[in-house]
């Protein structure tokens, strides 16, 4: 457990996560209100990190489900084992044989087996997906759900019942409340409007790109081998093609991507030539890097980037 | 600062966030969880609990410092480094404005500035009259700022040096009280500009605000004022967003359609072959629509808002074709619903009439279908919904109902909504009861409460 605020924020610098006195603030209330935390923001700004970050500062197992369109109840909540079910069956034949040999009619028998139904609906043959996993286990874990934003209206519907009370009905079990409270964290990349319920569950989040301060430490922790001016100068490059009017501006891993690579290929300097053989680690489309060589080539400034 | 955070959620609201009593009441948890010393700290907390859309950011930034502001410096006292002959002259010299400006520059001189209470009671005068356009802040701030005289300042001020020149104060003291004077002058502006925001945002938060019990959702579309329409348009997202949700709930807990052999025998080869899993098809709930409207100048209102709820639920449809219909019928580019939803409607109807001026007693519906079925039959299937948005008035043309009849037939659904009510069907050059045997149902939809209702009747039956 986090004790105060800025307790939140040495245990996600430890990991490695460098967090800004908004987030802190945001894990530090959804901890203590358990709320569930709605990350939203660019893609690649470190929203699925934080909690990474925060699962480890915690010490606890983090459970992620990734969304997607079409993702439903059985691939998010449980499954029966429907194969195990079968297999069981066909292994146990001679002792269901044994239960329904004194049997008269047929009747007789349908009753018999059905007193023994319990068996095939058991937890044995229950397959938990990531939601009741979060939900069964015995130690308090961090839930990730990741882009909801993929995931269908209805499926967000369903996600309600479980993130306002932590429990789930199984028709065969009854019903399974959370041992511990799991601290949850749902990211989205805006790409569909989440419903308002939901929002209103949640504690909201906005995480943009960092500034130049940040990103820097960012980059000398991930990537402590590169040297200092050329971070510097890195990150200034990064700052300022976001800037650019680009189709896909780059994000904070492709950042350090490059970071990488510059070490990769020993570079000493940002030239135009280090320039033009990395700069595919950090764009991602042919125009943009064309675009980009034509502005660094003349080493103005570019004009800002509008903001829709 | 429990009724202060509430009355901040209040204003929120106003300014068109939506904002619910549960988070509210979060808000209030986690301000008493971790104090209020530390202002970002208290900010961020608000922020977390009580905004949840990017967009509305701005909004709670503007409104943050109105409520929880620091009011502005306080004034100094200029008179401090006087010797007390220097103060009798100032005094002396005050004296000889008239009253409303003897009272400004005193409270500039003296530091002692207008209490909190009287600002507030100033402010409140002036916002009770503009409360309604909250866009004009600044400009009523102006105003106020005139009436308690701030536009003579400069030259009043060039007065009291001279005055106070002409009875022997020291330059260095004038010029030490100058400055001191233009810093508190400039404190006081910022003081009232936030009375005055507060009080805007007060008096705006304090009327009704709920939408669904206000006149305003059930007052007749030709009816509604352009405050109105500019408050309609606010809340409008609001409404889109409960219209959503019920439609997901309602997709979500409707019956699966008809049993699906085929995918049942491939879903339990794994099983060699033994049913154990059921397949249904799924119904194909988003409709699938072709919008034809009326863009007389009566049906304005009504093309606007339709237009607003369609964008805002596109992804409830599946697929939209929009067409115009007044002389004649075009189809429209799908263009038009972005640009309204974006707040461009000048621009959209613009557009419209560049292909449908204004002519007097132009709707000839006869007309549009016999276009539509010329060159658009191709816009619709066995699977499309149509709906008209029309008053159904054609002035006198010819109605071709047969032409309705026969598109009824090829179509999954025809729908009619119109802003008139049922007893004005057969009113003069109404059509509509020619019409309506044809079609498979009519909402009239004289205002955005039936509007919506019948918006939502389309995508969830």
């Amino acid at each position: 457990m986090f004790k105060d605020i800025a307790d939140v924020r040495k245990g996600l610098n430890q990991q490695q996560y460098i967090a800004s006195q908004e987030i802190s603030t945001v894990v530090f209330l959804s901890q203590n209100l358990c709320k569930p935390i709605l990350t939203e923001g660019p893609p690649g700004v470190g929203k699925t990190e934080l909690a990474k970050a925060a699962a480890k500062a915690l010490g606890r197992p983090l459970i992620r489900l990734q969304c997607y369109e079409g993702l439903d109840e059985s691939k998010a909540l449980y499954e029966w084992e429907y194969a195990k079910q079968m297999l069981y069956t066909q292994l146990l034949r001679d002792t269901l044989r044994g239960i329904l040999s004194d049997t008269a009619s047929l009747t007789d028998a349908v009753t018999r087996l059905s007193a023994e139904e319990d068996v095939f609906f058991s937890e044995n043959f229950l397959l938990p997906r990531p939601l009741l996993t979060a939900l069964m286990a015995d130690e308090p874990v961090v839930l990730l759900i990741d882009e909801i934003d993929r995931a269908d209206v209805e499926f967000e519907a369903f996600l309600l019942e479980i993130l306002s009370d932590f429990q789930v009905s199984i028709p065969e079990l009854g019903t399974i409340s959370a041992k511990h409270e799991p601290m949850v964290l749902l990211t989205s990349n805006n790409t569909r409007e989440l419903g308002e319920a939901l929002k209103r569950r949640c504690l909201y989040l906005y995480v943009d790109y960092p500034v130049f301060d940040e990103e820097l430490e960012i980059v000398r922790l991930k990537v402590p081998g590169l040297d200092q001016e050329l971070a510097r100068q890195a990150v200034q490059t990064v700052q300022q093609l976001r800037r650019m009017d680009l189709r896909k501006v780059p994000s904070i891993s492709e950042t350090l991507d490059w970071a990488r690579a510059l070490i990769a290929i020993n570079a000493r300097q940002i030239d135009e030539e280090t320039l033009a053989n990395t700069l595919t680690v950090l764009l991602k489309y042919e125009a943009d890097v064309a675009k980009a060589k034509r502005m660094m080539g003349r080493g103005d400034n570019p004009p800002r980037r509008r903001r829709g | 600062m429990d009724d202060r955070i509430t009355e901040f959620a209040r204003g929120l609201r106003a300014a068109g966030v939506r904002v619910s009593v549960a988070e509210s009441a979060d808000a209030l948890l986690a301000t008493r969880l971790l104090g209020i010393q530390d202002k970002e700290t208290f900010r961020d907390a608000l922020r977390t609990t009580l905004v949840k859309e990017g967009k509305d950011f701005p909004v709670f930034d503007k409104l943050f410092p109105l409520y929880f502001g620091s009011g502005g410096q306080p004034l100094q006292d200029a008179t401090e480094d006087l010797t007390p002959g220097e103060q009798n002259m100032l005094q002396q010299a005050l004296e000889s404005f008239d009253d409303r400006l003897q009272q400004l520059l005193d409270w500039l001189t003296s530091g002692d500035g207008p209490t909190p209470e009287e600002l507030q009671a100033m402010a409140q005068e002036t916002a009770d009259r503009w409360a309604d356009s909250p866009h004009k802040a600044m400009w009523v701030t102006q105003s106020m700022l005139r009436e308690m005289g701030f536009s003579q300042l400069e030259q009043k001020l060039q007065e009291l040096i001279e005055k106070l020149q002409q009875m022997g104060m020291s330059q260095e003291s004038i010029e030490n009280l100058l400055g001191i004077v233009r810093t508190n002058a400039t404190s006081l502006r910022e003081q009232v500009a936030e009375a005055v925001g507060l009080e805007v945002q007060r008096e705006r938060s304090n009327r009704p605000s709920d939408l669904n019990t206000s006149d305003i959702m059930h007052k007749p579309f030709g009816a509604l004022s352009e405050a109105d329409v500019e408050r309609l348009r606010i809340e409008i997202r609001k409404l889109v967003n409960q219209l959503r949700s019920r439609v997901a709930l309602r997709h979500k807990r409707g019956k699966d359609g008809r049993f699906d052999p085929k995918g049942t025998i491939r879903a339990n080869l794994r099983y060699g072959g033994v049913p154990v899993e059921l397949k249904f098809k799924r119904n194909k709930l988003k409709p699938s629509l072709v919008l034809l409207m009326d863009v007389s100048r009566s049906m304005e209102p009504v093309v606007e808002f339709m237009l607003r709820l369609m964008y805002e639920l596109n992804d409830q449809i599946s697929k939209i074709r929009l067409f115009a219909y007044y002389a004649d019928l075009t189809e429209l580019d799908p263009h038009i619903a972005t640009m309204i939803g974006n707040d461009q409607v000048d621009d959209a109807f613009f557009a419209i009439r560049h292909i449908h001026p204004y002519q007097p007693y132009a709707t000839d519906l006869g007309n549009g279908l016999e276009t539509f079925f010329h060159k658009h039959l191709n816009a619709v299937d066995g699977r499309t919904t149509v709906l008209f948005l029309g008053d159904g008035r054609n002035n006198y043309n010819a109605s071709r109902a047969d032409l309705i009849k026969e598109l009824q037939r090829r179509v999954k659904r025809l729908v009619w909504f119109t802003p008139e009510r049922e007893i004005q069907w057969f009113d003069g050059d109404c059509d509509m009861h020619a019409y309506e045997p044809y079609c498979d149902s009519v909402a009239v939809v004289g205002n955005l409460a039936q509007l919506s209702a019948a918006v939502d009747n389309l995508l969830t039956s």
